[in-house]
């Protein structure tokens, strides 16, 4: 008679784990959509806010080769840049890096490199203005917030000497203000 | 019997395992989430037949000064002679330039940036958003001042 007794009271506390197995499978689903993995060539940089910027239509197009540059800030860990990490200006020439698909270029190898990249997307026709065949390469250009505009400048320029001439460069969209 | 004990049922699950996965999946996921930045750009196409030469300077263009005050760490704009304040100013000033020399261009007004190599690129990109707010398009930056 007590074991009869203690097996019903086992089974009135037991808990219904199908409504939680539910909502975690749900939970599972949107953290596996939302998790990005296909920023590999993207560097951890705050772009500066412009209300006008166009999103970008162009992403996972087929046709459209896209090269990124990326002008970020890095210091080596021992040393902290603690003016950039107090959202300071640093003006150190030597932490502020450029870099493609996660390598860090100087001018003069970033210039070798654009021209590897730009021979590889020729036009198929002669330019009638330049009398001659230029690269479909674009190139964009995410630079820091904080970032020197003479760094952009430079990389512009060795854009236009490795023969590339579509250049872009990167913004955010602000967030729209709270009413 | 419905609603009977694991016990009665030969074919029962043990889900227990299966929910500590779970738990681990979403742990990670969660750890490992970032809100993207959305992000857009602004065409900064080269002349195809000048490359990076200095254009001759046209009559009719607005040119902006861009210098950068080391001491304090501003930027300071400069349109013309007049230094300008803020965005709203410099977006005054630019209207007015705009709607002067309008007539003379077909429409066209070309705005040069001739900034110091140490002003931050969010003053510059600044700059090139008011000159799209005001369908000033033709955006022209001037060869680099040294440092």
């Amino acid at each position: 008679m007590a074991k009869k007794q203690k097996a019903v009271a086992e089974e009135s506390i037991s808990p219904n784990l199908i409504p939680m197995i539910d909502i975690m499978f749900l939970l599972l689903l949107f953290f596996m959509l939302s998790a990005d993995m296909s920023q590999r060539q993207l560097e951890e940089v705050v772009l500066p806010a412009a209300s006008q910027v166009k999103e970008d239509k162009n992403k996972g197009n087929e046709g459209e080769t896209t090269t990124t540059i990326n002008i970020h800030h890095v210091t080596d860990r021992s040393t902290a840049c603690a003016v950039y990490s107090n959202g300071g200006v640093c003006r150190e020439a030597e932490h502020w890096k450029w870099a493609i698909r996660g390598h860090d270029y100087t001018k003069d190898t970033l210039k070798e490199q654009l021209q590897i990249e730009a021979q590889l997307h020729m036009e198929t026709t002669m330019d009638p203005k330049a009398h001659k065949v230029l690269s479909a390469l674009r190139v964009l250009i995410r630079a820091d917030s904080g970032a020197p505009y003479g760094d952009v400048q430079k990389v512009i320029e060795t854009c236009g000497l490795a023969g590339i001439y579509k250049v872009e460069v990167a913004a955010a969209k602000p967030a729209p203000e709270k009413k | 019997m419905a609603g009977g004990n694991a016990a009665d049922n030969p074919v029962a699950i043990n889900m227990v395992p299966m929910v500590d996965v779970i738990f681990c999946l979403c742990v990670f996921f969660m750890c490992s989430m970032k809100f993207k930045q959305v992000e857009g750009k602004f065409d900064a196409w080269l002349p195809k037949d000048a490359g990076t030469t200095a254009p001759a300077a046209l009559p009719q263009e607005i040119r902006i000064a861009i210098d950068w005050d080391a001491r304090q760490e501003v930027a300071r704009l400069q349109m013309g002679t007049r230094l300008v304040a803020d965005g709203a100013e410099l977006r005054t000033l630019l209207r007015g330039a705009r709607d002067d020399r309008a007539g003379d261009r077909n429409g066209v007004v070309p705005v040069v940036i001739d900034a110091d190599g140490r002003v931050p690129w969010k003053d510059v990109i600044g700059v090139i958003d008011a000159c799209r707010e005001l369908h000033l398009d033709r955006v022209e930056f001037a060869l680099g001042k040294p440092n």
